[in-house]
Formats: C-alpha cells, sequence, structure tokens
C-alpha cells in the first residue's frame, strides 16, 4: 500500500503542475480543499441505476455512496451535492467525464467520485486522477431461490435452472461462458445485479451471480433468497477495494477525506450506512 | 470491453481535450426551443417534393440528399470543372460556425434555393447564404446536462423536405425546423438519452418518410430501422435487427425479425447489438431501403456462438411496411468489432456479360462486396487493404473462410495470448462515404491501413465493479501513410490506382464526370484526383482536418464545390503511433466553397 500511495502521491504532484500550468484553472493555486470550503459544496458524482450503492427511489437520489458522500461533506463541514451519471465503457471514461476533465458536451467535473476500485494499474494508468479512500471490500457471490435451488452445488449443476444476470458483466461471462457454456442456454439478461437478485426474490429466477452487496441488499428476512456460503469456483476475480477519486491536482481534499473516511469506519457510522440497505460492511483488504 | 464495445455505439468519438468547459445549460440562441409544443403543419409546403429527392442525382443546381441521390453515389454530371481547370480554382468564402464548440465537422452540406444547410458538432443547424456566405439562422439544440458523455458530438447532416429541414441530435431527438427561419416545426424524442441513446446520422425522406437508424446505448441494446412521417414527425414503423424482436406498422405488432433463436443462444438476442447509426441509402429501382448493421455484443464472440443475425449485415427493407426483403451477413459471427454499418451504394454494371443491378459495400473487414440488389445474392468480395487476417477470403456461397488462430480467445481471468488482427476495429474503411462514377465506373474507396494488437485483460473495471475486458493496441501498418484513397474497378475487384496519405482519411469522396474525385485529409487538405488516373490535381488547406462529405453544384452558370472543415472524429482518441500522424492537427469549424475564378 505504501509503494502505491507514493507512486500515487508522485503522479498527483507531477500531474498537478502540469493541470495548473497547462489548463490556467482560475485560482489554480488555491488549495483545492480550501476551494471546496470555501464555496460550501463538495459536488460528487456517483453511479445511475447502481443499487444499492446508488439510485432513484420514490424520486429520491438514495444508496450507500449517497450517504456516506454525505457524510464525508458534512465532515469538513460543506454540504454534498450529489450528481448521478451514466457510466461509461470502462472506468478510465468515467474518470475522465466526472473526476479530471468534464465530459465532451461540456458539464465540468466533480470534486470527488464515488466507488472508484482501489486499483494500482487503474491508478498509473489514470494519473489525472487520484484513488484514495478505501471504505469497502466487494466480491462476487452466488443467489438462488430456496424454496427451488441448492445454493452449494457445483455450478454446472444448475443446468435446466431458471439463472439470472446482469448484462454484460464478470458475472455474466461467467454464467454464459464458463464450464464450455453449458449454463449458456439458461440465462436471462437484465439490466443490473439488483434486478437479477430482485428477480430470485419474486420467484422469477432460480439463481443468480453478483456483487456481495447486491445478493445482501436483496435478501429479506425469512425470504427466497440465499446466498452461496462456498466459493464461486473459477469466478476470475477475487475481490477488490472500493474507495473514491479526486482530480490529480485536489490531493489534499484526498487527504483530508481519506481521514475522515477512516474516522467513518472507525467509530462504527460505516457499519450503520450500510446496516441500512441490509449489506454487512466489510473492511478493505490492504495489502 | 472499452473502445471495441464503444464502437457499437459510436464510430466517430470526438476526441481532443478540451479544457475549460464553460459549464452546464446550452444556450439555445438559435429562434427554435425544442422545449416548445410544435408549430401547427402548413397545409401546402413550398420546397422539394419527393419527386424532386428521387431526381436529386441528376439536379445539379441543387444538393437535396444526403450521398447526393437516394442512391448516395456521390457522382455529379457537372463538367465545369474538370481535370483541365481544376487547378485554377479558388475559395468563393468561407464561413465559421463560430463558439467555443469546434471537434469534428462530419457533415455534408445541403443546397436548395440560393441556401447552403450544414449541420455542425454540438448538435447545431446552420444556413449560410449560398452567394455570399453570411449566416441567415443558426440552431443550437439544447443539450441536457445527462447526456451520454462518452458519445461524439459529431453531426453528418440534414434532410430538406418542402419547408423543413430535418436533423438529429446528440440526445436522440429528431428534430424538423422552418428551412427558412430556422423554428421548429416538430421535435420527436427517438430514443432516451438518458440511457446512453444518441443520434447522428443524416436521416433519409422516401415516399414521405423520415427513415433513420438508431446509435448508442451502453447496455445491450438492438439496432431499428424506423420510418415516421415527415410532416407530423409520427412514427409509421419499426424494424429491429436482431431476430427474434418484433417489427411495428402503423402503432401494432408487424412482424419478428427474422427466426427466433436460430443463431443466437438463450435471449442474447434481446440485447444483441446490429445498430443501424450510420443510416441507410435507398434504390427506386427495386423500392428498398439499404441500411447496415452493427456488430454483436457481447463483444467476446466465444460467448455467443453462431451466425447473430442480422449483425454485421446489409439488410433490404421495404419502405412502406419495413419488411426484410432480404440480407446478407458480412462477417458471420464477428469477432473483431467489424461493424457493418458502411453504406451499400446502388449501382449498374454488366458482369460476365450480364447487366445486374448491383449493390457495393467497403466494409470494416477490409473486403469489397458486390451483391445483386434485387436479392442480395453474394457475387463478390475482394480485399481493397493490404493485410486481412481474420479470414483468408469467401467462398462462392459468400460465407467467410475463417482464420480460427487469429480469433480472440474465451474470457479467462489471465492475460490471454496477443492476436495481431487486421484490419483495425477502426475498419479498413470507417463511416466516411465512398464514391461511384457513373463516367468511369469506379468506386473510390477512403481506406485505412491499420491493425491491432489484442488481448484479453484481466484486470479492468466498468460501472465501478471488476470486469474483464480487453487490451488493444492499433498499429499503422506502414511508416510512411496510413491512409489511402483507392480506385476500385467492382466488376472485377481491381484497384486501379491509389493515393497515400500520412494520417487517416477521415472524410467522405465526391467523384464528378468532370474526370475527378474530390476527398479531404486531416492535415486539412481538400484535394482533386484525376479520376481516370489518381494524379494530385488540386489542393487547398482549410485550416484544420477535412473529415467532411464534399458536394458541388450550378449556381448562376458557375460550379461550386463545398466542404466542411473541422478535425475530430475517431482517430484522434487512439493513441501511440496513430496519434503521432495527426498530433499537430488544429481544431475548427468552417464551411469551405470554391470555384473557378470568373474569366
Amino acid at each position: 500500500m505504501s509503494a502505491i500511495l507514493s507512486r500515487r502521491g508522485a503522479l498527483a504532484a507531477i500531474g498537478g503542475a502540469l493541470a495548473g500550468a497547462v489548463i490556467g484553472v482560475p485560482g489554480a493555486w488555491a488549495s483545492p480543499l480550501d476551494k471546496v470550503k470555501a464555496k460550501g459544496i463538495l459536488t460528487v458524482a456517483v453511479y445511475k441505476d447502481y443499487e444499492p450503492w446508488s439510485w432513484m427511489a420514490e424520486g429520491r437520489l438514495v444508496g450507500i455512496d449517497v450517504d456516506i458522500a454525505d457524510l464525508l461533506a458534512q465532515s469538513i463541514g460543506v454540504r454534498a451535492d450529489v450528481r448521478q451519471f451514466l457510466a461509461g465503457d470502462d472506468l478510465a471514461d468515467d474518470l475522465r467525464n466526472m473526476v479530471w476533465k468534464g465530459t465532451v458536451v461540456g458539464a465540468p467535473p466533480c470534486d470527488l467520485m464515488m466507488h472508484v476500485p482501489v486499483d494500482r494499474q487503474l491508478q498509473i494508468d489514470n494519473d489525472r486522477a487520484v484513488i484514495a479512500g478505501p471504505y469497502y471490500r466487494e466480491n462476487f457471490g452466488m443467489a438462488c431461490n430456496r424454496e427451488t435451488t441448492d445454493c452449494e452445488v457445483p455450478p454446472p449443476q444448475l443446468k435446466g435452472k431458471r439463472l439470472v444476470v446482469e448484462t454484460a458483466s464478470i458475472p455474466d461471462m461467467y454464467l454464459s461462458g464458463a464450464f464450455g457454456g453449458s449454463l449458456r442456454g439458461d440465462v436471462r439478461h437484465v439490466y443490473t445485479g439488483a434486478d437479477a437478485v430482485a428477480a430470485v426474490a419474486s420467484g422469477d429466477a432460480d439463481a443468480t451471480v453478483a456483487t456481495r452487496a447486491q445478493i445482501e441488499h436483496g435478501m429479506t428476512p425469512g425470504g427466497r433468497v440465499i446466498e452461496r456460503k462456498g466459493m464461486v469456483p473459477l469466478i476470475f476475480n477475487p475481490g477488490w477495494n472500493v474507495g473514491f477519486a479526486v482530480r490529480d491536482d485536489s490531493r489534499d481534499l484526498a487527504d483530508e477525506l481519506e481521514k475522515q473516511m477512516a474516522a467513518i469506519i472507525g467509530d462504527g457510522r460505516m457499519k450503520a450506512i450500510f446496516a441500512r440497505y441490509g449489506v454487512v460492511h466489510r473492511d478493505p483488504i490492504l495489502s | 470491453m472499452k473502445r471495441l464495445h464503444r464502437l457499437i455505439a459510436t464510430s466517430a468519438l470526438a476526441g481532443l481535450m478540451i479544457s475549460g468547459s464553460t459549464g452546464a445549460a446550452r444556450a439555445a440562441d438559435g429562434p427554435g426551443d425544442p422545449s416548445k409544443a410544435p408549430a401547427p403543419v402548413p397545409a401546402q409546403a413550398a420546397g422539394p417534393t419527393d419527386d424532386d429527392l428521387m431526381a436529386s442525382a441528376t439536379n445539379t443546381s441543387s444538393v437535396l440528399t444526403y450521398g447526393m441521390g437516394p442512391r448516395a453515389q456521390r457522382f455529379s454530371p457537372l463538367t465545369t470543372i474538370n481535370a483541365d481547370n481544376v487547378a485554377k480554382m479558388v475559395p468563393a468564402f468561407a464561413s465559421s460556425l463560430g463558439g467555443e464548440k469546434q471537434r469534428g465537422q462530419e457533415s455534408q452540406p445541403i443546397v436548395y434555393d440560393g441556401v447552403i444547410y450544414v449541420t455542425g458538432s454540438y448538435s447545431r443547424l446552420f444556413a449560410f447564404d449560398a452567394r455570399s456566405g453570411e449566416k441567415l439562422w443558426e440552431y443550437d439544440a439544447r443539450l441536457p446536462d445527462g447526456i451520454m458523455p462518452c458519445c461524439d458530438v459529431v453531426n453528418r447532416g440534414a434532410a430538406i423536405y418542402g419547408d423543413k429541414i430535418i436533423f438529429g441530435t446528440l440526445d436522440a431527438h429528431l428534430v424538423a425546423l422552418n428551412r427558412k427561419t430556422g423554428k421548429v416545426i416538430w421535435n420527436k424524442t427517438l430514443a432516451d438519452y438518458s440511457a446512453g441513446y444518441s443520434f447522428t446520422a443524416a436521416p433519409m425522406i422516401v415516399k414521405g418518410k423520415v427513415i433513420y437508424g438508431n446509435s448508442g446505448g451502453e447496455f445491450g441494446i438492438i439496432g431499428k430501422v424506423e420510418a415516421r412521417d415527415v410532416n407530423t414527425g409520427e412514427l409509421v414503423w419499426s424494424r429491429p435487427t436482431v431476430e427474434g424482436n418484433m417489427g411495428m406498422l402503423n402503432g401494432k405488432e408487424s412482424t419478428m425479425t427474422g427466426k427466433l433463436n436460430a443463431s443466437w443462444p438463450g435471449d442474447m438476442y434481446k440485447n444483441g447489438g446490429g445498430a443501424t447509426w450510420l443510416g441507410g441509402t435507398y434504390d427506386p429501382d427495386t423500392n428498398s431501403l439499404f441500411f447496415g448493421t452493427g456488430n454483436p455484443g457481447p463483444w467476446n464472440s466465444n460467448l455467443r456462438p453462431g451466425d447473430n443475425l442480422y449483425t454485421s449485415s446489409v439488410l433490404a427493407i421495404d419502405p412502406d411496411t419495413g419488411e426484410i426483403k432480404w440480407h446478407y451477413q458480412y462477417t458471420p459471427h464477428d469477432g473483431w468489432d467489424f461493424d457493418g454499418v458502411n453504406e451499400f451504394i446502388p449501382f449498374d454494371a454488366t458482369i460476365n456479360g450480364k447487366p445486374m443491378k448491383l449493390g457495393a459495400q467497403a466494409n470494416r473487414n477490409g473486403f469489397f462486396f458486390v451483391l445483386d440488389r434485387t436479392n442480395g445474392k453474394f457475387i463478390s468480395a475482394t480485399p481493397f487493404v493490404s493485410k486481412i487476417t481474420w479470414a483468408t477470403g469467401y467462398d462462392k456461397k459468400g460465407r467467410p473462410m475463417f482464420d480460427p488462430n487469429n480469433r480472440p480467445g474465451p474470457p479467462t481471468g489471465e492475460k490471454g495470448n496477443t492476436v495481431f488482427s487486421a484490419p483495425s476495429f477502426l475498419g479498413g474503411k470507417n463511416w466516411m462515404p465512398m464514391a461511384f462514377s457513373q463516367q468511369t465506373g469506379m468506386f473510390y474507396v477512403p481506406s485505412n491501413e491499420w491493425g491491432m494488437d489484442i488481448w484479453n485483460e484481466p484486470i479492468t473495471y466498468k460501472k465501478g465493479a471488476a470486469y474483464l475486458g480487453a487490451g488493444f493496441t492499433i498499429k499503422p501498418l506502414y511508416e510512411d501513410h496510413i491512409g489511402v484513397l483507392r480506385a476500385i474497378d467492382p466488376t472485377t475487384g481491381k484497384i486501379k490506382w491509389e493515393y497515400k496519405n500520412k494520417a487517416p482519411l477521415w472524410g467522405g469522396v465526391l467523384t464528378t464526370a468532370g474526370n475527378l474525385v474530390f476527398t479531404g485529409t486531416p492535415e486539412g487538405y481538400l484535394k482533386a484526383f484525376d479520376a481516370k488516373t489518381g494524379k494530385e490535381l488540386w489542393k487547398f488547406n482549410t485550416g484544420s482536418g477535412v473529415v467532411g462529405s464534399p458536394v458541388t453544384w450550378e449556381q448562376d452558370g458557375e460550379q461550386y464545390v463545398a466542404v466542411m472543415s473541422g478535425w475530430g472524429g475517431a482517430v484522434p482518441l487512439w493513441g501511440g503511433e496513430v496519434a503521432k500522424a495527426v498530433k499537430e492537427i488544429s481544431q475548427g469549424g468552417s464551411l469551405w466553397v470554391f470555384k473557378l475564378p470568373r474569366q
């Protein structure tokens, strides 16, 4: 971690100097943290249609990331202005549009973007953003309809079950591609992982693979959804840490928010936020 | 699968850095306001009629259609400017699109009744006086903040009909303006921009219907071709391009496209790709629309065994009902992002002594196709670029002979083997339209010589979560050039001449009976070539890259040539070696008009 941090710091310093010089942002020499405090608002980007992290419910933007953003803003004495955005083809698009450059039609970037995987290569490949503040450990799990499906069987035995999955995701590649593609014909595709879990909960499907947060959020006490206890074999990915990103000239903002994030995790407020959405908070694995 | 996936939706992503974005709301400084209710439809609208549009290929006093005729041959019978005198051609005027909104200007001008209509980047439409270049009016679509940011900001042109000039916007609206005032007559939502849908093609008008394709949509859309009443904007029919999906006609379900699950596993046909984002052509002889379709999704072909009809194909569609008459699939079971949307141009020629009604397409996959346009029967597929790795050729039935070693592998959790694939997914030819000369019988094809290294990439992220994508690097095949303009004899597939350009070619082509071929270059030139020999006869630097399509017409006894200048499109997005060829090119946004000096 420390190696990543120091490299990140160096990249941020170089990038920050360039940004100031080339772009000529007005007031580029004022500290970004001071600027946020001066305007009294922290603009925060969250993914659109991303239950349980950020989604519209009864006309309101809600979710774990929204609540964390509010708390982070409060902790530095400002108000959060949380905006949802449509995911691009990958994180590089999202970081460019929401963190360091703005969109091609002219919407400016936000001060902060939530739910950015904390990954060394992602940071190196996107050196105009600073990725920091890990707050959760995510991975993939399997959920089943307890009335119809034994969730602990080797996955090839799910053949003939009504499978459902978020389209164009790792779980999709897993169910549609693994085991020689033997499950492919049984897979129904939906727009989000939350929709997939909801289909299992309503009895419209027998099993899904989704993120742990999506699964736990979709489970209700005594409901149909059960989570596989064992590992999902050959799922391609062991899990990843989730953090945030700021622009490369805003290292002091990242440092301050990272400190506040640690405090929010440390004193149990993070656990409480996750619990509101039925999700168990898992500490990021720092290596 | 980042870029590849994105290209399903948009081929020409505008690319260069912009800084100092001025922020949120787009001022609608044109006279129209899309949020207002449509104005009443005038009962009789003076202006181009259906018959005028069908006859537009031989009407030398106007440019009434995208493609200069419904068949989009981009051929003019004019000879005033010709191979003997083009060297003397000079600018008549230039008109700036103004503002800070620049990026790629991929539009083709429409010319009618002393006015030049051009669409600009960021969903703008301009009317300029065709004699003086003075701006008459400008319509600036009020683009919402939530518009899909990855999508390109280009627009390829407008359609004219009666009192209307019609174009599509980046937030997936179709807008009909009064061509004299720029005021909105109707404004229809084609699709939900907040789900990533967009619109960049030039619409076409056939038999009183506006006909267009769809583009964008992040999560597994399916392609559609649709027709709306030109006077009201109301939907008449809708035809999905992927088998298993249901069509619509006059508000009711019509017929299913193809046969359910014949070439797709499970429910993948419901989000199988096949977008029709570049629009189509029309052949009055056979009463057929021809629409090319995008590549299938998901990107990794190993997940969707089967031909995946009708992706990477051309569809012949009845404009009256939206029924598919025939199809031909250029790239069955595509695994390289060989989008099939490039224009299919109807033409007539004699093959083996037999006069035939044909059509041709230069595909992303590097092959130049000739089909019988009455029934879709395969005639020939010949390479038009110097290197093709994915297939060794086509058999007599029109099926590609794949090289299985050159198909990217199934997704894995580890970095896979690197496959070198040519052409790259940007294609042997991309969106930029070719031209067919009725004088020489040749097609003039703007092509690019590049390949790509491609490999499975286990550590990528999408929408905040881990993802298995593919990594790739686009590589020029030669040091001294990427772009090549080629003259191809469609009856033999033989290349008659070629012109090499350092930067990739990204603009359309025009040919005339004056033995001329015109096209633009990213270096900023509009160039004229001898149509028979390929000799470069004239060039003029417009100050920014030319990625638009030139047109020509006659006015007050003189012949004019016009083209948009303004660098952008997909090319500047790709780093590495390709970027080196274009890094010194500045942005712009101007209409340039040329003619011969008065004697």
